[in-house]
């Protein structure tokens, strides 16, 4: 019989790693709050009216945004740019979404954060996720 | 590992599954065997150290007005004399495997969710 070098025995290869890594994945897409997260994402994509509310405040955005870098923009227009962005943010499949969102990014916080711990990386910043991008 | 209140119990199996296979691959195998090299090396722990307290006063003298050439010569030894610690280079060449080895990880892990995982994972702290 061939010798088995402990080498072989403690290093686990990538295919064993893939599949860690592809297990994982199947458990967070199983949990409530990632069904939950691509549910109100659908729900989103589907209200067109939320879409038009984003559109209109994206091209109001636009159309003030040298003003606004400037800190010119007049009093009106600013109410009318808060006023287009309270009209998408109270929409009710905007609102679920961004709670099903801000679930699931506490759940994913915990799991890399476990991650994080054990393996002396902060996963997320490793990754290139930065606190500010 | 430490039980996450209100985590779901197959997820936290899953998670653990993937930190000890993780654990067990070469590149962090590799890594944790550097870190704990640097970790028993006094002298390259008193590198880093003194490295790390001439860049602060460095930039201390620079909003003074009272940098010298003297300082930045010394400055240049000890970054010479960092970038030339076995152990040191060991640690940062490791360390970059592990984070490569990690990012194709997670660029899988996001590719069968649709989702960027660790996008989601991230801290606002800003």
């Amino acid at each position: 019989m061939d010798e088995i070098g402990l080498n072989e025995i403690e290093v686990a290869s990538l295919s064993v790693v893939h599949a860690a890594e592809r297990d994982f994945a199947a458990a967070l897409a199983e949990t409530a709050q990632f069904k939950a997260f691509e549910q109100t994402y659908e729900a989103l994509s589907h209200d067109t009216t939320a879409q038009q509310a984003l559109s209109a405040y994206r091209d109001k955005v636009e159309s003030l945004n040298v003003l606004l870098q400037l800190n010119a923009a007049s009093e009106n227009e600013r109410a009318e740019l808060e006023r287009l962005r309270q009209d998408y943010l109270t929409r009710a499949t905007v609102q679920s979404y961004a709670a099903a969102q801000a679930d699931l990014t506490t759940l994913c916080q915990q799991a890399a954060g476990m991650i994080s711990a054990a393996i002396g990386l902060n996963y997320a910043a490793s990754c290139g996720a930065s606190c500010c991008g | 590992m430490p039980k996450t209140n209100n985590f779901p119990p197959e997820l936290y199996v899953a998670t653990d599954n993937l930190i000890q296979n993780l654990l067990a691959s070469e590149p962090f195998l590799a890594y944790q065997k550097s870190r704990v090299q640097y970790k028993s090396d006094s002298q390259a722990h008193g590198l880093i150290e003194r490295l790390s307290a001439l860049q602060a006063e460095l930039r201390r003298q620079q909003t003074n007005g009272s940098v010298t050439q003297a300082d930045i010569d010394e400055l240049r030894a000890v970054q010479a004399q960092v970038q030339a610690n076995a152990t040191l280079i060991a640690h940062a060449s490791t360390q970059q495997e592990a984070v490569n080895f990690l990012r194709e990880i997670n660029q899988e892990i996001s590719q069968l969710l649709g989702v960027d995982f660790a996008i989601l994972a991230k801290q606002s702290t800003c």
